[in-house]
């Protein structure tokens, strides 16, 4: 019984393939789920590939003022960054827990905090760039509360066991901020309530009900989700289920996605489409690890944004250096932590295709999103990961 | 921690049949502590939950995390299904014995003094400008959901739920008392967080005047006391989308405020004519309202000090 609803290969397995065949109308909820995400993903893709262009609104004489001006504002503060444009260690923020912020704020050169600001209206995340800082500021505090002191599971679940569940869900997958939000309820439920093996697949599915209603603008029919787990269980027992989540969450579904801080660090470094789809396959492999859960988002997205840089060998030259530079300090945390996340990545990349949880290297093999998972230098990323940035 | 609201609160009192319902207070049987229960049954169809509950109520857990100290604490939510058809959310509130209303009355014989006045409106401001800040409106502000501890210190209640209930509202044969609400409120315009201003305003009044400002009986009635004091706004300035046409008042000059609020100075006039602005987008904001010159103003305190 435990098995059968996850092990079963019939709910989708070949996500593009399934998007033709829902698209002849074959089951409701499919379409919702495949509309949902397509469109979500030709959005981001293209106001990312925008970056070029932006770029070049801005002259670079005015890109080497503004980086004169940068490297004048944080000379006291960063003596390490600016001397020859970069910086000998990636990480130049070390706040120490939640008090980090006000120090952010002031440590912050303004070039920073406007590049953020820029980042943050140019993805769409905000309406009025008056808000963007305590916007950016707020998203910082979230997420450090959206990671777990330690990687343990209840007892009887495995990570292998998490893993498949989590392949599973990637599989149904919506889009993509619902996804990692239903990740981030499923790792949450396993802490706080009690669950039989036999309704991990169950929870999950809830999980990813409570994320859409709180995400999407559609909603998926219980009817469909039921069908989706191939009626393993009951319309009932979902709903059961959901207020059991819903008072073991106590309500509490906020969460800031690795996602948003990866395209803002982008968006501010000017990475390619390309580095982009890469660091965003990374870092969607992260949700298969279950050792990953005890690093902030931020954390998540920088490290996943640094691999995807030294694997496509792409640095962008001297201008490129000086825009990482600029992005690269907004990942709070230790370069350890860095470092230690980039070899679990690396790792899981390596292997992703022997793997039997691999939705996500599927998913990433497609032209959409530009074959990163099917690209020769993951084979040997770790190699990559020993190398000082 | 999933045993269910019933066992962990034990019922006490019933506090107030609030606007949505009734709200008992109750003990906390793991802390002992107080604590206000307020339950929405909410409508389940089979998609379950409905998204705007959980939406609303997730909005609330997060204001939380903020821990603002005019905002009163959320300490539990719990969901538990009564039918098929009907789910009881249960907000679990931190109990504050004695809130504005009270407060007021129980003032000794010449009311409160400015300088105390000058306070609680500050602490209410910081925190409406906190609520207005995260894109949460009252829509229900009146002294009743005011909280004001033994310290002193000013709580907003019941924030958000007007939301939750709404969709509701409609099942529950309850007088919504009209004496807070804004015009535009009033004429069934749209309106945004300047409601809860416009709310601030008639409370404001109401800590000099110890009665409220404006008593109408009916949403016309209302109206027109309000014209009474600001005045008929010019053509303008009158929603064009209403059923209530402008014409169906006379043309009032705005009276001296100082006539309605004898008490209040002339800085604290100032503010609460900005308050008490027809027009929602001319009306003050919480934010810009706390750095008004009224609150700069030193004198009072020393004033009654002496």
């Amino acid at each position: 019984m435990a098995r059968t609803g996850f092990c079963d290969p019939k709910p989708l397995l070949d996500l593009h393939n399934k998007v033709s065949i829902c698209s002849e109308g074959l089951n409701p909820a499919l379409i919702w789920i495949f509309s949902q995400d397509n469109a979500k993903f030709t959005r981001e893709v293209f106001s990312l590939s925008e970056g070029p262009t932006f770029h070049n609104k801005t002259s670079k004489r005015q890109v080497e003022n503004n980086l004169l001006a940068y490297s004048h504002a944080s000379l006291s503060s960063f003596p390490l960054c600016v001397a020859d444009g970069c910086m000998e260690k990636p990480v130049l923020l070390h706040p120490p827990g939640l008090q980090g912020l006000h120090s952010l704020q002031v440590l912050m050169p303004s070039l920073l905090r406007h590049e953020v600001e820029m980042a943050l209206e140019k993805l769409d995340l905000i309406w009025d760039r008056a808000y963007a800082w305590d916007m950016f500021l707020d998203m910082m505090r979230t997420q450090m509360q959206n990671s777990f002191p330690n990687t343990d599971l209840p007892q009887d679940f495995t990570d292998a066991t998490r893993a498949v569940l989590v392949n599973w869900l990637i599989q149904v997958h919506v889009s993509a901020e619902t996804l990692y939000l239903a990740i981030h309820l499923l790792n949450r439920s396993l802490c706080q309530i009690k669950v039989y093996t036999a309704n991990l697949q169950l929870l999950g599915m809830v999980c990813l009900f409570l994320a859409a209603k709180k995400e999407e603008c559609l909603l998926p029919e219980v009817s469909g989700l039921c069908y989706l787990m191939d009626h393993t269980y009951t319309k009932h027992q979902l709903l059961r289920m959901e207020r059991k989540v819903l008072c073991g969450l106590k309500f509490d579904l906020s969460y800031c996605p690795p996602l948003h801080f990866l395209i803002v660090f982008a968006s501010v470094a000017r990475c390619s489409a390309k580095v982009v789809w890469m660091a965003r396959y990374l870092l969607e492999l992260s949700l298969l690890e279950g050792q990953c859960v005890v690093f902030q988002p931020v954390q998540l997205a920088g490290a996943a944004l640094c691999l995807a840089r030294q694997v496509l060998e792409e640095l962008g030259g001297p201008e490129g250096e000086a825009a990482w530079c600029l992005a690269s300090s907004l990942h709070v945390g230790s370069e350890t932590v860095l470092l230690r996340i980039m070899h679990i990545l690396a790792n899981a990349a390596a292997n992703a295709h022997t793997r039997e949880t691999c939705a996500t290297f599927i998913k990433f093999s497609s032209p959409e999103t530009m074959h990163v998972s099917r690209h020769p230098g993951l084979k040997n990323a770790s190699g990559l990961v020993g190398i000082c940035t | 921690m999933a045993h269910g609201t019933s066992i962990q609160y034990e019922r006490v009192a019933e506090i107030g049949g609030g606007a949505y319902g009734t709200v008992y207070k109750a003990r906390d049987t793991e802390s002992g502590r107080f604590v206000a229960l307020k339950s929405v049954r909410v409508q389940t169809d089979q998609n379950g939950l409905p998204v705007s509950t959980v939406r609303e109520v997730a909005l609330l857990k997060r204001l939380e995390q903020f821990d603002h100290p005019n905002v009163v604490r959320l300490m539990d939510v719990c969901a538990t299904q009564r039918s098929d058809q009907e789910t009881k959310v249960t907000l679990v509130f931190e109990h504050v014995d004695q809130d504005l209303k009270t407060y007021l009355e129980k003032a000794p014989a010449p009311g409160l003094p400015p300088g105390h006045i000058r306070d609680l409106m500050r602490q209410l401001l910081c925190g409406l400008a906190f609520l207005h800040s995260n894109r949460v409106m009252h829509r229900d502000l009146k002294p009743e959901n005011i909280l004001v501890t033994s310290q002193g210190q000013v709580k907003l209640a019941d924030f958000g739920l007007a939301r939750i209930y709404s969709c509701h509202m409609a099942l529950t044969p309850v007088v919504v008392t009209l004496w807070y609400r804004p015009p535009e409120v009033l004429l069934q315009s749209s309106y945004a967080t300047p409601v809860d201003i416009w709310s601030t305003g008639c409370i404001f009044a109401e800590m000099f005047r110890r009665k409220p400002l404006f008593c109408g009986e009916s949403e016309v009635d209302q109206l027109g006391k309000i014209l009474e004091v600001i005045g008929l706004p010019p053509e303008e300035e009158w929603p064009t989308d209403v059923s209530l046409s402008r014409k169906n008042f006379p043309p009032l000059l705005p009276g001296p405020i100082t006539d309605f609020v004898p008490e209040i100075n002339e800085k604290g006039a100032q503010l609460l004519l900005k308050m008490l602005t027809f027009d929602p987008i001319k009306r003050i904001s919480a934010l810009n309202a706390l750095e008004h010159p009224y609150f700069k103003d030193e004198e009072i305190l020393t004033q009654t000090k002496s």
